[in-house]
């Protein structure tokens, strides 16, 4: 069973080594998450309240505030969801740049992660449709070479607004002084690792495919490239976030929300 | 061997604060905004950003991923003592919330910090370290008698045993700027509306203790804020004024959350009640002030609570006034410099704020800069006998409102 972004019977990675990183990814990501609400908790459920050091202390505070009177700003939480969450309009009205800088950042980073997870969901009922007998029925587009060459174009087309971003980000980082001057190894390390994912799939899918990101590399590369790819995107992406700058990433929306949108 | 404690604990922290501490990008908005990072000549520790990221590297070293396999990372104390003083370099004017990207409370935030730090011995700075003394003792920081808060006013001054509405003057108006406080009775007195006040049984807001840290120690913050709700009570108030943006935010804010209940009482700033009696049509101007004036925001009453307009709608009442603003105003006002105890810690970085304050104010070629806080007026006073601008006047809504109405306030005692 070969598997994931054009990995061949070649390398034959199998369904079951995939599995074993993705669940590894997913077991770094839960146990770092426990770790940090445990930090967030070692905090109080109450302005000038002692610690409680319970795990639930983070949640409850959470709704407490959630749920207190405002006095500045008490909007809902659907406008804080909406528009400074997904809209990032807190960016926005700082810098019209920095804002599309990191909504191309975000949108192409939500989107490539959701169309993975798609075809990963694809590939799986597939084979599991192989196992058990049902494959046949499926309805065409579920067929994990159809349904790979569906993603080919909205794959093609984020992976290139997530490019814009990481662009301009670096871009500032290098050539802006203040903020070269301000950057710190947290700042860096979370923008290396998204330049090396993104222009790793960009290297795998144009030696697969002969294309201008192939830089005429043997396409017996392929395989190796794209599980490059896929393995440090997971390992970075998800099982990295409670350990680095990737956390904003989960706590600024909360901070948002805890915060009803800010003052 | 046994296992190195941490340096550090979590100590007045709430859950989310500590998450805060996770959820700054570092894109660097609050300190372009800073007033005190900006007047200290840009002292890198003073930069909000720095702060967070310090605490969290803090909380790292302490209680995370290595600590727990290899035990916590000591933090030397030099670091923590001068960490201690950079948070201390802060009026908590709330500037970097308004501007955070990631919408972290930032000034509960300092506060906790600081809070934590007198728990564990560092805290407060300098002259701070005074307050709890002198307010456990006088009631008021200023060391003065209690029944001095009331007992000057002239003898025309009425003031009503009990009254649905009372004037919580404040320590520093009632003590030190007893002009404001003249001003705002006669103008009450003239409106015909019967008010009362606690005299000496009033006890300092807790302001000075709550922003420095310092509120929880023998909780007497607490305790204090609980005995004047209990005393306005007792003077069958219903609405309390406040002519005082740190008293008011105090009030509105921390009372509730110190005490754990909601006020009994309408707190009011007294822009917001005479913003609506103007509205009504019941003040009656018989002086005209004709004067270019500009207006600024104290923190604790604009970018705190929210109330940006009723000054304004004031100054543009009262006739001859040609109203003014300056480039910075509302949620983007620049501070003072006196708030969050820099002006007793601090004084030299409180001044350098002031000046830069004063300055806004030059270029729109005022006569006056007025505030709505005697905290305000006194630091913008001297910032600009600081910077030498002798013709800039600098005085209070509340003081020109009574000057409008044909008030004399020139028999004030000092
Ligand atoms: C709701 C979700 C998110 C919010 C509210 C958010 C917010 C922010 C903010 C405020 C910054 C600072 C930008 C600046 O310097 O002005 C930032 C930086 C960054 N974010 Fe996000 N973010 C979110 C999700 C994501 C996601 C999904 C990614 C995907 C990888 C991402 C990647 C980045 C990167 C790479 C930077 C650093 C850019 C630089 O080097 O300056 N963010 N984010
Ligand atoms: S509250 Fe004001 S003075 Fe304090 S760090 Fe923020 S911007 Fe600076
Ligand atoms: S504005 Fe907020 S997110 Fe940005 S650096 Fe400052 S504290 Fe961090």
């Amino acid at each position: 069973m070969d598997y994931f972004a054009g990995v061949t019977d070649a390398l034959r990675v199998t369904f079951v080594q995939m599995m074993l990183i993705s669940a590894l990814a997913m077991g770094i990501f839960v146990v770092g998450m426990y770790m940090n609400l445990k930090k967030w908790g070692m905090g109080s459920t109450g302005y000038g309240d002692t610690p409680s050091k319970s795990i639930l202390a983070f949640p409850k505070m959470l709704m407490y505030q959630m749920n207190e009177h405002a006095h500045v700003h008490n909007q809902s939480v659907l406008e804080t969801f909406v528009l400074d969450i997904l809209f990032q309009r807190r960016i926005l009205r700082r810098s019209p740049l920095r804002w599309f800088m990191h909504f191309t950042i975000f949108v192409g980073w939500m989107t490539l992660f959701a169309l993975s997870f798609a075809m990963f969901f694809v590939e799986m009922v597939h084979m599991i449709g192989e196992k058990v007998g049902y494959a046949h029925s499926l309805p065409e587009f579920m067929y994990p070479e159809i349904f790979r060459e569906l993603l080919a174009v909205p794959n093609d087309i984020f992976s290139y607004i997530l490019l814009v971003g990481i662009i301009i980000a670096i871009y500032r980082r290098l050539f802006v002084a203040k903020v070269r001057e301000a950057t710190i190894a947290y700042d860096s390390i979370l923008l290396i690792g998204l330049t090396i994912i993104t222009i790793s799939g960009f290297v795998a899918d144009g030696i697969r495919t002969g294309r201008f990101w192939g830089f005429g590399i043997d396409a017996e590369i392929a395989p190796p490239m794209a599980l490059f790819h896929v393995v440090i995107s997971l390992l970075f992406c998800i099982a990295y976030i409670p350990f680095s700058k990737y956390i904003h990433v989960i706590a600024i929306p909360l901070a948002l929300l805890a915060n009803k949108g800010g003052e | 061997m046994a296992k190195r404690e941490p340096s550090i604990n979590t100590e007045n922290f709430t859950a989310v604060q500590l998450m805060e501490l996770d959820s700054c990008s570092r894109c660097g908005e609050c300190v372009d905004w800073c007033p005190t990072y900006d007047a200290s000549g840009k002292d890198p520790g003073l930069a909000p950003r720095d702060k967070i990221l310090r605490w969290r590297e803090y909380m790292n070293k302490s209680y995370g991923l290595r600590a727990k396999l290899f035990g916590p990372k000591e933090i030397p104390e030099e670091e923590i003592e001068q960490f201690k003083d950079d948070v201390y370099g802060c009026t908590t004017c709330g500037m970097c919330a308004t501007v955070c990207e990631s919408a972290i409370n930032t000034v509960e935030l300092w506060e906790s910090m600081r809070a934590n730090l007198v728990k564990r011995g560092n805290g407060p700075f300098g002259k701070q370290g005074a307050f709890l003394k002198l307010i456990g003792e006088y009631k008021n920081p200023y060391m003065a008698d209690n029944k001095d808060r009331t007992n000057w006013f002239p003898e025309d001054v009425k003031i009503e045993d009990k009254a649905e509405v009372l004037y919580f003057g404040g320590c520093t108006a009632e003590l030190r700027q007893r002009k404001l406080a003249l001003a705002t009775a006669r103008v009450l007195n003239k409106l015909g509306i019967k008010f009362t006040m606690l005299g000496e049984d009033e006890i300092c807001c807790g302001s000075a203790l709550i922003r420095t840290g310092q509120y929880y120690v023998n909780d007497v913050a607490k305790v204090n804020a609980q005995k004047n709700i209990d005393n306005i009570v007792a003077k069958g108030a219903k609405t309390v004024l406040y002519a005082c943006a740190g008293c008011y935010r105090a009030s509105i804010i921390d009372w509730p959350r110190l005490t754990g209940k909601e006020l009994p009482f309408k707190v009011v700033h007294i822009t917001e009640f005479l913003q609506d009696l103007i509205e009504k049509g019941e003040i009656k101007w018989e002086k005209s002030i004709d004067k270019k004036v500009t207006y600024h925001d104290p923190c604790h009453m604009g970018r705190h609570v929210g109330v940006f307009e009723p000054p304004r709608a004031v100054l543009e009442a009262i006739p001859g006034i040609e109203f003014i603003e300056m480039d910075r105003i509302k949620d983007n006002q620049r501070c003072c410099g006196a708030g969050g105890g820099v002006k007793a810690g601090i004084p030299d970085l409180a001044l350098g704020v002031a000046s830069t304050r004063v300055e806004d104010a030059l270029a729109t070629n005022a006569d006056l800069l007025s505030s709505a806080c005697p905290f305000c007026k006194r630091n913008l006073s001297d910032g600009r006998d600081a910077i030498g601008a002798k013709e800039l006047e600098v005085e209070d809504v509340i003081v020109l409102t009574a000057e409008a109405m044909g008030i004399d306030l020139s028999d004030t005692p000092e």
